[in-house]
């Protein structure tokens, strides 16, 4: 095996090597993502922006960080408490199951809509759908980690 | 420092294959190496310069794949592609190198300038008109190149340039599908038609799978493109389920697919020769079974470390048309070859990280179509790379579609960058806030008081 074929061969070799110094390093930047994920996560669920509230009572623009059950009512023991004239002192309750989010009227007087609609049971939410309970409006959002 | 680490790896590459094809220690010519890492360099700096807070990871693991991609070209003879521009020859690597930064380059706009999405939220079913105009001008115009009576007509020719629509319409594809299952999501993951046993959501919102199974079974009869077909019903299938969580869904579109497969092998010479190859391919082994023979010969020859750059048999690539697609359906077996089954491991771990990076990306998104938009992204490039990988390995029937980033050919380096593209635009943590939802929106006003 003359020098040359010996240099071809560890050239090569090298450039393999690199390969994989580039994809250790790629999984070390992917660990180190993953264990920042790890540290915020579970810290919250979503949340709800308050898009309209005519008797500012959650006020306009307010984010409400949510609890996996999440009781919404004009009631003090809610969770949620929205002081409107239009909303039942036990209205609405948000669950949050497996991956997803739930909504459920508790029987209320004016009803839940979610994204203009009458809802009946429970039904799935999606980040993003608007909810309405009596005049109030708001917004599920998730939290930005 | 991913990226500086990618350069050197690049010019090892480069060294190895220039000396190899010189006989002697030479670092050959480094232009092309020079002015592509300079350009990934660039965009880094431009994605840092605007203060983005995007996706580190994304744009070194797109720049190795672009540099195997390069490292190929150059391997290959230069006459599988040419073009001249006014007295300038461009071979086949110099060729690549010009799409590669011109894919850069619209990647690099894309999630610089992309900070709402609201262009591609609103306007799902013009994107989707914008795609079925894409689709019927394939019928309409000549095909490109010569016309064999079993030969996929894919290309679009306009003046000098072909271009491959089926390409940019898997991106539109995603947009509308995502912009339709985050409208219609918890519609369709309701329980109200039940059919024996399985249960399913309400007739009306079950038309747009069946018509992207129509859309798929089109794309393979009248373009013979089955790789475009296959690539976009996974898509959409699997896009359904991450939206709905319905495993019906699947089971449904398993069925139908098995369906229309069973039907298009029966009246379709093109599919019945693609399925009995990949079954057995030394049936026939010197005319439709040659690519799959062949490509399993080069991944044989190149055993665990590869025969090294440049080094591979005459059979890839010294005797053009020997084994046709070399360049763009066959890279993956040219690289196994050259590289060995570690190059090979590494190629398809690079597209693992695209997965991943793509997934997280859906899942810290602030809505349902961003993720869904994120998902359907990652899912076409991910998928893509599989079905051809799969193809190239006899694992799955051969289809003939690129693998992204690394075969040559413009309009799928451009598809795939606007899709790395978004991806990064839409990680970006400081972009506006997604818009209200759309839809009846009405106030339900006067209520009764329960005060």
């Amino acid at each position: 095996m003359d020098a040359f074929t010996l240099t071809l061969w560890i050239v090569r070799i090298t450039f393999v090597i690199l390969l994989y110094l580039f994809f250790a390093a790629l999984l070390r930047a992917l660990w180190r993502d993953l264990r920042t994920t790890v540290a915020t996560a579970g810290r919250s669920l979503g949340r709800l922006v308050v898009v309209t509230s005519p008797e500012g009572r959650p006020p306009a623009g307010a984010s409400i960080p949510l609890d996996a059950i999440t009781s919404l009512g004009r009631d003090v023991n809610n969770s949620i408490t929205m002081e409107d004239s239009f909303v039942s002192a036990e209205h609405a309750v948000l669950t949050f199951r497996g991956r997803a989010w739930y909504l459920e009227d508790r029987g209320s007087t004016n009803g839940t809509y979610v994204n203009g609609q009458r809802v009946a049971g429970v039904v799935p939410l999606g980040y993003g759908d608007e909810l309405q309970f009596g005049q109030v409006r708001l917004r599920l959002e998730r939290v930005p980690a | 420092m991913l990226l500086a680490l990618m350069g050197v790896a690049l010019f090892a590459g480069w060294v190895s294959l220039a000396s190899q094809q010189a006989g002697r220690m030479t670092i050959g010519d480094p232009a092309i190496p020079v002015i592509y890492v300079g350009i990934l360099f660039a965009i880094h700096l431009a994605f840092v310069l605007t203060g983005r807070r995007m996706d580190q990871v994304l744009l070194p693991v797109t720049g190795m794949l672009g540099s195997l991609s390069l490292l190929l070209m150059a391997r290959l003879p230069q006459g599988l592609a040419g073009l001249s521009l006014g007295g300038l020859d461009l071979g086949l690597a110099p060729l690549q190198l010009l799409w590669l930064s011109l894919a850069l380059a619209v990647l690099a706009i894309l999630a610089v300038a992309v900070r709402n999405d609201n262009w591609l939220r609103e306007y799902k079913y013009t994107w989707a008109a914008v795609g079925i105009g894409l689709l019927l001008l394939v019928f309409v115009l000549p095909p490109a190149g010569a016309e064999r009576i079993d030969a996929p007509r894919l290309s679009l020719r306009i003046g000098p340039i072909t271009g491959q629509p089926s390409e940019l319409l898997k991106v539109i594809l995603v947009v509308f599908l995502a912009g339709y299952l985050a409208e219609n999501r918890t519609l369709l993951a309701r329980t109200s038609t039940r059919v024996g046993p399985v249960s399913l959501p309400p007739v009306p919102y079950l038309l747009p799978m069946l018509a992207m199974w129509g859309v798929a079974l089109a794309v393979v009869i009248v373009q013979r493109d089955l790789g475009a077909a296959l690539l976009f019903f996974t898509v959409f299938l699997t896009l359904l389920y991450a939206a709905t969580r319905r495993f019906a869904y699947v089971v449904l579109g398993m069925a139908m697919f098995l369906a229309g497969a069973a039907v298009l092998y029966q009246l379709f010479p093109l599919v019945r020769i693609r399925v009995d190859v990949w079954l057995d391919p030394w049936s026939d082994p010197l005319d439709t079974g040659f690519q799959i023979i062949h490509a399993l010969y080069a991944f044989g020859r190149g055993g665990i470390l590869g025969t090294g750059m440049g080094a591979g048999l005459p059979a890839v690539g010294d005797t053009p048309g020997d084994l046709p697609a070399i360049h763009t359906d066959f890279v993956y077996a040219a690289l196994g070859e050259e590289l060995g089954m570690l190059g090979a491991l590494a190629i398809v771990a690079l597209y693992a990280i695209i997965a991943e990076r793509g997934l997280r990306i859906a899942a810290r998104a602030a809505d349902d179509f961003r993720a869904l938009l994120a998902t359907g992204l990652t899912l076409v490039i991910v998928i893509q790379a599989a079905l051809i990988i799969g193809g190239n390995l006899k694992l799955v029937p051969l289809t003939g579609i690129t693998l992204p980033f690394i075969s040559y050919g413009g309009s799928s380096l451009l598809a795939n960058a606007i899709v790395i593209g978004l991806l990064l635009a839409l990680s970006d943590r400081g972009v506006e806030p997604p818009p209200p939802p759309s839809g009846p929106r009405r106030f339900h006003l006067p209520l009764r008081s329960t005060a």
